[in-house]
């Protein structure tokens, strides 16, 4: 669906996307992950053609940027970052232009807009003024708008920055059932919603990929926190030689808290830790998945680069 | 037609802002005052009207009656891109399947409808005059004409800036600038100095332009005139706007 081969973009001396050639499939729903200033919104703005490369291929459902801009963006429902809207119009006014805009039929019309209401739940709001409306709705209006030509294309630009965790939820839902018939790529710095959404990640930083592959691949393994009051060695000979258990750190102190690297499947691991560390008579006080953030992937990604 | 499109949300929203009508309001109040004083003079001067009416002086008599328009014209015109740019939607709008020519010609077809919108109500003063004497009907039209001819290039000078500026207030100044310039050269056609210049000051003057329209005079050289300065600021217009996507 998207093919980007060799994309470059300067301005003047400076450049903000360096050699980047990536591939998504029809039907798949792809991350697109970097660090603020990577050059995720100015790819995403090469691919729908408001910006103009300065080097490199781009096609989209088959369609050259530079020689079919006008069939590629058809092909495309896109929402910016900030998701611009005229702030004077209402929701309806404002579909029912984007859709004529868009080249939806004028029969047409109507039945689209009702659908992307429907969709992206702001059919309550549709008479309001857009300028009234909250950032959570204004949000979903951009969505309805990438949505009312019915494209098979969604590239959505940071769709869950600065909603409500309960509004995040909705968004996620929206974009896993969009997921079923249509190809996504959203761009987020958010680990956890990429692994609830996304079968696939690219990663970009300073401008030039870094990783691309499925999101578990990314953690590197799991790792399981667990502090406990004990000294040290009696802890480590306690988790030593059970199964799926990999390299273990201890930080000591008044109490132990160690990392265990999970080699194999973590839930059972955990439970096995537990009970190895019961039947040594240790006082177990906290056991969890640690998280991974995505600031540790970045720097690992980029410094076993540093490394090989 | 996508242009049609663009032009048809920008007039809708032209008339939801308060602008529109502070502008329309100024440009009557003045306009009226401007024919009221006229057809005093008229009335009292019964020996002027073998020649003119209020109506051929209120087009063409008196060019410091244009001189709002310097600043009603920027007034319309900053708007149309430079708020697209600085609100962000400028991105919807060139992602959708459109060209930036679709964009820049909707953009220009909704000035020349303000521009329109705000004569529109002088025709009052055809219909008042005729009530009171004889129009020439021809004359009139011509000057609508004329008027027309100068709104082509006045919205494609405010419409150019529109895409360059950075904002609407920095759009607004570039055209005041641009547009009082032009009037100035016009003006230099009552300084004794220029007159062996005073054909080619004229022909560039709103003053020439508008005195032989005023008269029922279609003079095609006036409209070529103010043809190829509105093609060649709405290319600059549309070159800007398509020169954004390197940056």
């Amino acid at each position: 669906m998207i093919e980007v081969r060799h994309l470059t973009k300067r301005y003047g001396d400076r450049v903000a996307v360096r050699d980047l050639s990536f591939d998504v499939a029809r039907g798949e729903v792809v991350g697109f992950l970097g660090p603020n200033g990577a050059g995720k919104s100015t790819t995403l703005r090469m691919l729908t053609g408001f910006l103009e490369p300065s080097e490199g291929e781009i096609k989209v459902a088959g369609f050259d940027a530079r020689r079919q801009p006008l069939e590629l963006k058809r092909s495309i429902g896109y929402m910016p970052e900030a998701v611009p809207l005229y702030l004077d119009m209402r929701v309806v006014e404002y579909l029912r232009f984007r859709a004529a805009l868009k080249g939806v039929p004028r029969r047409e019309i109507d039945k689209n807009v009702d659908r992307a209401l429907e969709l992206a739940s702001v059919a309550d709001v549709k008479t309001r003024i857009i300028g009234q409306l909250s950032k959570g709705y204004r949000q979903r209006v951009g969505l309805a708008d990438a949505l009312v030509a019915d494209p098979p294309l969604l590239i959505l630009d940071e769709p869950t920055a600065g909603l409500d965790p309960n509004q995040i939820r909705q968004v996620r839902d929206l974009v896993r059932t969009l997921a079923k018939e249509k190809t996504v790529l959203l761009s987020t710095h958010i680990l956890p919603e990429v692994e609830a959404i996304c079968a696939r990640v690219v990663i970009i930083d300073r401008g030039q990929l870094k990783f691309t592959g499925r999101p578990d691949e990314l953690r590197g393994g799991s790792v399981i926190a667990l502090e406990a009051r004990a000294d040290a060695e009696k802890l480590r000979a306690a988790l030593a030689g059970l199964e799926g258990v990999g390299a273990v750190s201890i930080e000591a102190g008044e109490v132990q808290k160690a990392r265990i690297e999970v080699t194999g499947e973590v839930d059972a691991c955990a439970e096995r830790v537990f009970r190895a560390v019961a039947n040594a008579g240790i006082d177990l006080r906290e056991l969890r998945r640690a998280d991974t953030s995505l600031e540790d992937v970045f720097t690992r990604l980029t410094t076993q680069e540093a490394q090989s | 037609m996508k242009a049609l499109v663009i032009a048809r949300r920008e007039i809708e929203s032209y008339f939801l802002s308060p602008i529109a009508y502070v502008v329309s309001v100024v440009w009557l109040v003045w306009c009226g005052l401007q024919f009221y004083l006229l057809a005093g003079v008229f009335a009292s001067a019964p020996s002027l009207s073998a020649s003119a009416n209020p109506l051929s002086a209120f087009f063409g008599g008196s060019v410091l009656f244009f001189i709002p328009l310097l600043v009603f014209a920027p007034v319309l015109t900053m708007r149309l891109l430079a708020e697209e740019r600085h609100t962000g939607t400028l991105e919807t709008l060139l992602t959708a399947p459109v060209t930036s020519a679709d964009v820049v010609l909707g953009k220009y077809f909704a000035a020349l409808v303000f521009w329109v919108c705000l004569w529109l109500p002088t025709g009052m003063y055809v219909w008042i005059t005729s009530q009171f004497g004889r129009i020439d009907g021809g004359a009139v039209l011509s000057s609508y004409l004329g008027v027309f001819g100068i709104g082509l290039y006045y919205m494609a000078i405010g419409l150019a800036m529109s895409a360059l500026a950075k904002n609407q207030i920095i759009s607004a100044l570039l055209t005041f600038m641009l547009l009082s310039g032009l009037f100035a050269v016009g003006l230099l056609s009552f300084v004794d100095t220029f007159a062996e210049q005073r054909d080619v000051i004229d022909y560039i003057s709103l003053w020439g332009h508008m005195q032989a329209f005023s008269k029922g005079i279609v003079d095609t050289r006036f409209l070529v005139y103010d043809v190829s300065l509105a093609g060649l600021f709405v290319y600059l217009a549309w070159r800007a706007l398509d020169g954004r996507r390197q940056s």
